[in-house]
């Protein structure tokens, strides 16, 4: 027995373990970025365009110049279903491999959050998570470029009020929001503008069981009477509140969503019907720039993409391309300043914190007027990019505003008392003393 | 004093001060109610006949209404795809009574539950495969359900009732009354109700038990289907339309779980009663979405004085 171990079983074992071995050492060649992803439950009809993108833009980067600096990205994702458990769980599958975590979910970031300084994994939650994290001394492994929630609250206020927030006095705002982290994330914001502006702010929750019939909601946006309504809105939310808003003849030009609430697949199910409905949005969709062309030359054209028809042009699909672009500058900042070609976590961290995406980097990477221009750096890990007010002409998507600013006198004071009260309920909680 | 008269006299007050919109409140609750009452009648018809709570009845749901409007992407006429979804509902009662419930006969009750929950996993993906994740327009017009709406000013008013919603609730009061007929004046349907109450009894006398599970999950499937046309109709196609299950636990709490009567009537007083509360409580007082909640501590109210629910049966055991 112990000579046919030894003979037959031991040189076998050797043999597997070699054949095993050769692909491992051929991922030293590769990056692996794992996305908490959605596509399945309530909240896919978001999740699914937003991963494809995201997707899409590594794979085309692979056929188009053989990945990043010759490193190929491995994209992979673990499906959440947009639940905070799951989520948690997935983060601890994927900590050890991927270079970074994309959360995918705010409820997700607040649960990996105080792992991050352990763990010493980059935390990437574009254009969503918790607003303070902007505050890089504080969170120092956590980025949410290219604008925060209150960015965006503070950039719908200015919208509604022509330019003056002062305008807003003595009339009534609604937020109509999802009865979750994300949905919340907005209220102590508009109720520093509402206590300084002289406005009534009435927040109204959604829970994620009422998404798709929220007749009390609109009852009582009805009763109320409001002057705006705004919505912070995921998923099936977005549809059920439409829907409803038209039902109740409520004005769509008085009812702005944030970035989230503004995807071309859920105002398809009241078409011209929600004509005039306005959403903030970081991203513009230009299916004709350079990097949308190469995307349907690699991937689509190519039979390699999982889109379906007409998502090309989508909004979410569009941003989720440029959400991994965020990732693939990251790494490249990051190559060049430690003269490496396999990055590591801690040296992508500093990729994200060094992110540099003028007019002219935009225009290099076939991505101009897509995205505001914005930098990051240790104190601002959002980076705080500007968003375009678009409008709802029945079967898509069209800019009707300025690149909009947020108002950051308001938001700062907000951003280092929120971040200090988190690092003080976290203590100790190590904060980056060498960023000024 | 101020917080009596905010509990017991100013709701109140508002009912009579608004009476136009006190009856867009209740028939609102009244549509959310039928609505409910359908739900629940898919997962009480399979308890009835199996003993089975069906985990997956919720997926069920979106599974029809993907089906239905996959279909008519595909180019078939919407009266067409409708036949078409209750044939692959069909299948799908014979592929689940073959593949999942017959090999567990005489397992434990949990057993069969946790089968559901497998149920509904395999759906979750193999629709995903199938229609992808994105939400889709539910057919309305294509159905000839129409879509405008009634409007009428009662008191000096207003009152607006969607022509969708009245259709929704006249089909589902067919719907509820041709099972009634079938459960009550059909040979199918008594042998159903044979087997709900005594599975050997109902087994000596020649009742197919294959024939019955294929049948109540089949019948499940078509309330399904109904459930994702009027839903999906309101707020579009998706995976989201999953989660309304939720909303028929509470029902079946208080109406009882074998009672057909009993997920109508449930249903009903859920509906309206949760709406007049969120309306004129929650929101003033509990700063509202007191919906997620308020049906459940309602439904084990009930239950502290009626165990088995309103219309559920007193199992009296020996020991």
């Amino acid at each position: 027995m112990k000579t046919f171990l030894k003979k037959t079983l031991l040189p076998a074992a050797l043999l597997v373990g070699t054949v095993l071995s050769v692909p491992a050492i051929a991922a030293e060649d590769a990056i692996n970025v794992t996305n908490l992803s959605y596509r399945t439950g309530p909240f896919a009809a978001t999740g699914t365009p937003l991963m494809n993108g995201q997707r899409d833009y590594m794979l085309m980067l692979n056929e188009r110049d053989g990945g990043v600096n010759g490193v190929k990205l491995n994209y992979d994702e673990c499906e959440t279903g947009y639940n905070t458990e799951k989520g948690a769980e997935c983060y601890e599958k994927t900590k050890a491999t991927s270079i970074v975590t994309q959360p995918w979910s705010t409820g997700i970031t607040l649960q990996v959050l105080p792992k991050s300084n352990v763990d010493k994994v980059p935390i990437l939650a574009p254009g969503y998570g918790f607003s303070p994290m902007t505050d890089g001394k504080v969170f120092q492994w956590a980025f949410n470029p290219p604008a925060t929630y209150w960015d965006g609250a503070s950039m719908i206020l200015k919208a509604i009020s022509d330019g003056n927030v002062e305008n807003l006095k003595g009339k009534k705002i609604v937020l109509l929001h999802l009865d979750a982290p994300y949905g919340k994330e907005p209220i102590p914001l508009i109720q520093a503008y509402a206590d300084k502006y002289g406005f009534t702010f009435l927040p109204i929750p959604v829970g994620v069981k009422e998404m798709q019939n929220q007749s009390a909601q609109w009852l009582q946006i009805r009763r109320e009477r409001p002057d705006f309504v705004l919505m912070w809105g995921w998923g099936a939310m977005n549809v059920g509140a439409v829907t409803e808003a038209v039902k109740t003849k409520f004005p769509m030009d008085k009812f702005v969503g944030i970035w989230w609430s503004g995807h071309d697949g859920d105002m398809k199910s009241v078409g011209e019907a929600g004509k005039g409905y306005r959403s903030l949005s970081w991203s513009l969709p230009d299916s004709n720039s350079q990097v949308m062309q190469d995307i349907k030359k690699y991937v689509v054209d190519a039979g390699k993409s999982q889109i379906g028809e007409g998502e090309f042009d989508w909004v979410f699909y569009q941003r989720g391309v440029l959400i991994s672009m965020f990732t693939v500058e990251g790494i490249k900042a990051a190559q060049e300043h430690f003269g490496t070609k396999v990055v590591n976590p801690e040296q992508l961290r500093w990729g994200l914190e060094n992110l540099k995406l003028d007019e002219a980097k935009l225009a290099s990477i076939g991505m101009s007027g897509m995205i505001g221009p914005f930098s990051t750096a240790c104190n601002n890990h959002a980076g705080h990019a500007g968003a375009w007010m678009m409008q709802w002409d029945g079967g898509k998507f069209a800019k009707v505003s300025d690149l909009l600013s947020a108002d950051q006198d308001m938001i700062a004071p907000l951003v280092e008392a929120e971040a200090k009260k988190y690092a003080e309920a976290n203590a100790p909680w190590p904060v980056n003393e060498e960023c000024k | 004093m101020e917080f009596l008269n905010s509990i017991l006299v100013k709701p109140f007050s508002d009912m009579f001060a608004a009476p136009d919109f006190l009856i867009q409140v209740l028939w609102e609750g009244l549509v959310a109610g039928v609505l409910y009452a359908l739900i629940a009648l898919g997962f009480v018809l399979i308890y009835k006949s199996s003993r089975i709570f069906n985990f997956a009845q919720g997926i069920m749901v979106v599974f029809a209404a993907l089906t239905l409007v996959g279909l008519h992407e595909k180019g078939v006429p919407a009266l067409l795809a409708v036949p078409m979804t209750l044939g692959v509902m069909f299948l799908l009662a014979v592929a689940i009574e073959r593949v999942v419930l017959r090999p567990l006969v005489n397992q434990p009750d949990i057993i069969l539950f946790m089968a559901t929950i497998g149920i509904t996993l395999f759906l979750v993906g193999f629709g995903e495969l199938i229609f992808g994740g994105e939400n889709k327009v539910m057919i309305t017009e294509q159905l000839h359900i129409p879509t405008g709406s009634f409007e009428f000013e009662p008191f000096g008013g207003f009152v607006s009732i969607e022509q969708k919603d009245v259709t929704a609730v006249i089909g589902a009061v067919l719907l509820v009354g041709g099972l009634i007929l079938f459960l009550n004046r059909s040979k199918m349907g008594r042998a159903i109700r044979a087997l709900g109450d005594d599975h050997q009894a109902a087994l000596s006398v020649g009742i197919s038990l294959s024939t019955i599970w294929v049948l109540v999950w089949f019948i499940a499937g078509v309330i399904a289907l109904a459930t994702g046309i009027v839903w999906g109709a309101r707020a579009g196609v998706s995976f989201a339309l999953e989660v309304i299950a939720f909303k028929a636990l509470p029902v079946l709490m208080l109406g009882g779980l074998e009672s057909v009567l009993g997920a109508i009537v449930g249903g009903i007083a859920i509906g309206v009663l949760e709406k007049l509360f969120e309306i004129y409580w929650g929101q003033p007082l509990l700063g509202g979405n007191t919906e997620t909640w308020f049906a459940f501590v309602f439904a084990l109210i009930v239950l502290l004085f009626r165990p088995q629910g309103l219309f559920g049966e007193r199992i009296i055991e020996r020991v």
